[in-house]
């Protein structure tokens, strides 16, 4: 796989006026292969758009490379940005004044490209983000969704190969949320393009990417597969209530296999509290309790709380 | 190719502005007219007298009052353009332009001296109407020369806007500056040897003898054209480059994107 955008050792340390500086992002290192959809994951004050403006060229890195298809952005800022277009977190980046159609122009024009050359892309995307009905509203008076569609597709029309989107589902409401999602999804599953989105929110990225990178604190936590890190997801607490004792065999048996699991009794009951993997693991707990004759009163169960899991990732519980 | 591409988005923002927007553009206008108004009749009641009577003076009070229309637009685009930038979250957007933020800035301060011309344009012709002196408008001389005497106000207006991007509140600095401009412009010429070291000072002199002693700018003293190109290079210069030390600050701070 051919890699696009390649971030190496990319530290900032914002200095501050009359405070010591803040160390927002430290050594992150990871790369994004072409028309990949990559999720950057992390709570508030992680340092995804610190980073995303890093590669941006918005925000001077205090070291580290940036690789955007062959250039280092910051020896090469204007060649880097003919690859590269950014939604950022927060902003409008669109002009309120102006229709979709003339925003989706100037900023075409400020890429460098000739309106004529861009029209019939132009009503793509417009017909794409369903703008057709408002094409001709100031987009002032466009919905927060709608808002946020025309950035996006402004972001767009750039027509550079990599994206870059910064909570792009932030402050807005469950419906248009969900819409832009499915907007994103669509996009992503055209395979066209490669990008790196930024979400505090697991549900987003989970939605939209294949794979996630969790920072926290500055610091790449995990990078892995968005279907290896929902298998932690999967996790369930057990508490197993047994009649009678188990036999020392037995429990030799369960501790071999699953090593974090704890067993505890009264005088009548044995209770085995375990993490186990929905479905296998918990048959595997129940097959080997079969075996040995042991009869199960009752399972107890507790849902996995994704924020809870996330928090354990960060925090480095887990993995 | 892609140079262009960007000015003539810049140059379209501004037609549409003006087109959907037409209202402001005629009270900017009406505005002007009416300062313009109070200076004439005002002026005239402390002088006492016809516009017969005030002869250069009046013809002065008009072409101090075109270039200060210029310098006013030229610091604006600028100093309150990129402050409104910020504020609206599009700053980010326009420096990621591969063409880079220099042409992206130069192409809208272009654009907007452009619609500028035709603005003033207007007003010129109101005034000399009012006042029924009919000045010298050698365009060839006159738009080139408007330009050097306006090119120190860029460099005014890009150290302003470097200021903003860092320190945020400076609108009251924007704001005492613009009345500056007016001294710079209305302060006799002939008051002290410095005055050519100014600002539009020594170009709107020599605006005056285009417009006023009907002269064409090859017919201007070189040594004056010469000391105005100099004059203007090195505000300008200053100012571009005060406004890059600036931008540099901004992006160490990650400042460009907050207002
Ligand atoms: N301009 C700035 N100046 C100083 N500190 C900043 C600035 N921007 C962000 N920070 C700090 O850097 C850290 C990372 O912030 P940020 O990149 O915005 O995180 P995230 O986008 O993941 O919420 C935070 O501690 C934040 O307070
Ligand atoms: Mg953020």
């Amino acid at each position: 796989m051919e890699t696009v955008l390649r971030v190496k050792d990319l530290t900032k340390r914002y200095p501050r006026r009359r405070d010591k500086p803040v160390m927002a992002v430290d050594h992150v290192s990871f790369s994004v292969d072409k028309n990949e959809v990559v999720g950057l994951l992390g709570p508030n004050g992680a340092g995804k758009t610190t980073t995303i403006k890093c590669i941006a060229g918005l925000i001077k890195a205090t070291s580290g490379e940036i690789w955007l298809n062959g250039v280092e952005a910051q020896r090469q800022p204007k060649k880097a940005m003919e690859r590269v277009a950014a939604l950022l977190e927060g902003n409008r980046n669109i002009y309120w004044r102006l229709t979709p159609r003339e925003n989706l122009e100037f900023f075409a024009g400020i890429q460098g490209h000739q309106v004529r050359k861009v029209k019939a892309y132009i009503d793509e995307l417009i017909e794409l983000f369903d703008l057709k009905d408002k094409e001709k509203t100031s987009a002032r008076m466009l919905s927060r969704g709608m808002q946020q569609k025309l950035a996006l597709a402004c972001a767009l029309i750039r027509q550079t190969e990599i994206l870059l989107l910064d909570e792009p589902t932030l402050g807005l409401d469950v419906e248009t949320s969900y819409e832009l999602r499915n907007v994103l999804k669509e996009m992503a599953a055209r395979g066209e393009r490669t990008i790196l989105l930024s979400s505090h929110d697991m549900h987003v990225v989970q939605d939209i990417c294949e794979r996630v990178i969790v920072i926290n604190n500055g610091r790449v936590v995990v990078d892995d597969r968005v279907a290896n890190l929902m298998k932690l997801f999967q996790v369930s607490a057990y508490r197993f209530e047994l009649e009678g004792h188990l036999v020392k065999e037995l429990e030799m048996k369960l501790k071999e296999r699953f090593p974090l699991l704890a067993l505890s009794s009264t005088d009548h009951r044995t209770y085995i509290d375990a993490d186990l993997v929905e479905g296998s693991e918990l048959y595997e707990v129940l097959d080997i309790l079969k075996a040995g004759n042991i009869q199960v009163k009752s399972i107890g169960h507790k849902e996995p709380n994704l924020e809870e899991i996330f928090l354990a990732i960060v925090k480095g519980e887990l993995k | 190719m892609r140079y262009l591409a960007v000015f003539m988005a810049q140059l379209k923002i501004r037609y549409i502005y003006l087109k959907r927007y037409y209202f402001d553009t005629i009270s900017m206008i009406v505005t002007m007219f009416i300062i313009f108004l109070l200076i004439f009749y005002g002026s005239m009641a402390l002088m006492g007298g016809t516009p017969a009577d005030m002869g250069e003076t009046l013809e002065g009070i008009v072409v101090g009052f075109m270039v200060w229309s210029f310098a006013l637009v030229a610091y604006g685009t600028l100093s309150w353009g990129m402050i409104e930038e910020a504020q609206q979250g599009t700053l980010e957007q326009l420096y990621m332009s591969p063409l880079g933020f220099g042409w992206v800035t130069i192409s809208r301060v272009a654009a907007h001296f452009i619609i500028n011309v035709f603005t003033v344009f207007i007003v010129l012709l109101l005034m000399m109407a009012t006042t029924g002196k009919w000045l010298n408008l050698d365009i060839l001389s006159l738009i080139p020369l408007v330009l050097l005497t306006i090119a120190g106000v860029y460099g005014i207006g890009f150290f302003m806007g470097g200021l903003a991007l860092v320190f945020k509140r400076v609108q009251s600095a924007l704001q005492i500056l613009q009345f500056v401009l007016v001294i710079f412009i209305a302060a006799p010429f002939g008051w002290s040897p410095f005055m050519r070291f100014l600002p539009l000072s020594l170009g709107t002199r020599l605006i005056g003898q285009v417009m006023i002693g009907e002269q064409t700018l090859l017919q201007l003293p070189p040594g004056d054209v010469l000391f105005l190109v100099g004059n203007s290079a090195v505000y300008f210069g200053l100012g571009f480059l005060t406004f890059k030390f600036f931008e540099n600050i901004a992006r160490d701070r990650g400042l460009l994107g907050h207002y």
